[in-house]
């Protein structure tokens, strides 16, 4: 029996929960984020937090954790990395009980592109759509360039999590051993020869405090910061004409959904709007043009407003012919805005729920099913 | 109490609703007046004329709207639909009481739609005729 192998305890348990935790996290935000459609926007930015808490564990673990989970044994001089390489290539690979230097420089990237892709994903919510911790700070330009850098780090995720199991099943053949299985049961095989070594072990009171520390500011931070009203969005007195006079036909358009120019060629050809006669008397149509063009789209930072700025050349009134509002409705079918309760694309209200604060939010999108036609 | 609440309403309400009972006779009586300057032999308003105006169909206005029932239904005891989906109470008086009170809307409502369906104002005639229409209904 003196020929079993002796096994070492490589990851603690900590550590294994948070890898596969973070699996089960990122796979998530992914899949939202690339297929699931726009309304299950809140699953993904939960994913993402979750994904914050994980890292704040990890990072506080790389201080504090077990000797294989601390960053400062998995710091590899570049003489070391190299050293690595080469081995590797001759066929002489050495051992390492944790990571290997071309495992950690990977472990690293990790951290830092989920540290970004939070970063960016938060920038993006409060900028673009006007929500989270930082709704209250950021402008949409800002959370557009985020939520550029949030997709391209995607990507690059993407292809890390292929590389990263490269990684595991190379070393793994090279090793002779199950990685996978190691970050199961925590457990790698002490090599013939090895001694065990003398290892740190967790500092669990300054982790503890740390982890909450850390918790409390952002949890706090971030609630006391989403009391800040959204930058995209200003204060708006309810025009009672606007409101009456327009909602007999329609319903009631935000100021922000289109341009000042937009609203003053729609006020000054009412007996030609849509295909009727909506005309009004003088003294109305100047109270509700001046309204109009006061909150127009310019006046606003909303993610409706900054795209809708671009109007259709030949049709520079209708919100529903700007290359925005087609592209964004695009993959609905014809069938849903013919039907009952739809009936026409202008009635936004059908779909978007908080249509009548200019808002739109992602998640306040419901589709109907279109109803057979009475 | 609720009982209550809807007695002291109507009670609230009864002069209003005599009052609009009053400017729904002014519009008839005004256009009656107009009708009397265009036409001498004008002998009244006709139900039966407001009526085939409710259901002509016109091409000298706008393509979308046709006709009144475009968007009224083909009944005025029917509630309507507007072109962007907006439900419209019924014309007929017997199914929105508080219609045909108002001179400014109902004026307002007049020079639209004409407009709209049959691409020209509606003459006091017409307007007379529909309304006779409407509130027999």
């Amino acid at each position: 029996m003196s020929n079993k192998k002796q096994n070492i305890r490589i990851w603690d348990l900590p550590t294994r929960i948070y890898h596969w935790l973070q699996l089960l996290v990122v796979v998530g935000a992914l899949l939202s984020g690339f297929f699931a459609p726009e309304w299950w926007l809140s699953y993904h930015v939960w994913l993402g937090y979750a994904l914050i808490a994980l890292l704040v564990f990890r990072i506080v673990w790389g201080f504090f954790g077990p000797e294989y989970s601390r960053f400062s044994s998995f710091i590899f001089s570049p003489t070391k990395l190299i050293a690595h390489i080469k081995a590797i290539k001759e066929g002489k690979p050495l051992h390492f009980f944790g990571h290997n230097p071309l495992g950690a420089l990977m472990i690293f990237a990790l951290i830092a592109v989920l540290l970004g892709i939070s970063l960016s994903g938060l920038i993006n919510l409060g900028g673009v759509e006007n929500q989270g911790a930082l709704a209250g700070f950021v402008d949409y330009a800002s959370g557009d360039i985020a939520g550029k850098v949030h997709l391209l780090l995607a990507f690059a995720l993407i292809a890390m999590i292929f590389l990263h199991i490269l990684g595991v099943v190379v070393e793994g053949k090279i090793s002779k051993s199950n990685l996978t299985k190691s970050m199961i049961d925590g457990d790698k095989p002490l090599p013939k020869g090895e001694k065990a070594p003398i290892l740190r072990s967790t500092l669990f009171v300054p982790a503890i405090l740390s982890i909450a520390g850390i918790g409390l500011i952002l949890v706090v931070g971030s609630i006391s910061m989403s009391k800040v009203p959204a930058s995209g969005f200003i204060a708006m007195p309810i025009s009672q004409t606007y409101q009456s006079e327009c909602s007999d036909c329609h319903i009631v358009y935000h100021p922000s959904l289109l341009p000042k120019n937009s609203w003053a060629i729609m006020m000054d050809n009412l007996s030609e709007h849509f295909g009727e006669d909506a005309s009004l008397d003088d003294e109305t149509r100047d109270v509700i043009a001046n309204y109009l063009v006061r909150y127009s789209a310019e006046n606003w930072d909303s993610e409706a407003a900054n795209n809708l700025l671009l109007v259709d050349k030949e049709k520079p009134i209708q919100i529903t012919a700007t290359a925005y509002w087609k592209l964004r409705h695009a993959k609905i079918d014809e069938e849903v805005f013919k039907s009952k309760p739809v009936r026409t694309a202008a009635n936004c209200e059908a779909c978007h729920s908080d249509a009548k604060t200019g808002r739109f939010a992602d998640e306040n999108i419901s589709i109907p099913k279109p109803k057979t036609q009475p | 109490m609720r009982n209550l609440l809807i007695i002291i309403s109507i009670l609230a309400f009864f002069p209003a609703m005599a009052a609009n009972a009053g400017s729904r006779e002014d519009i008839i009586a005004q256009l009656e007046t107009l009708a009397k300057a265009d036409d001498a032999n004008f002998s009244g308003f006709d139900a039966k004329r407001g009526e085939k105006l409710f259901s002509a169909k016109f091409s000298t206005g706008k393509p979308e709207t046709p006709s009144c029932t475009s968007c009224h239904s083909t009944s005025p005891k029917n509630a309507g639909e507007t072109r962007a989906g907006k439900a419209i109470d019924p014309m007929a008086l017997s199914k929105t009481s508080d219609r045909y009170t108002d001179p400014k809307k109902v004026e307002k409502w007049f020079r639209r739609n004409c407009n709209s369906v049959l691409g020209r104002e509606c003459t006091p005639l017409e307007k007379g005729d529909f309304l006779a229409f409407m509130i027999s209904q």
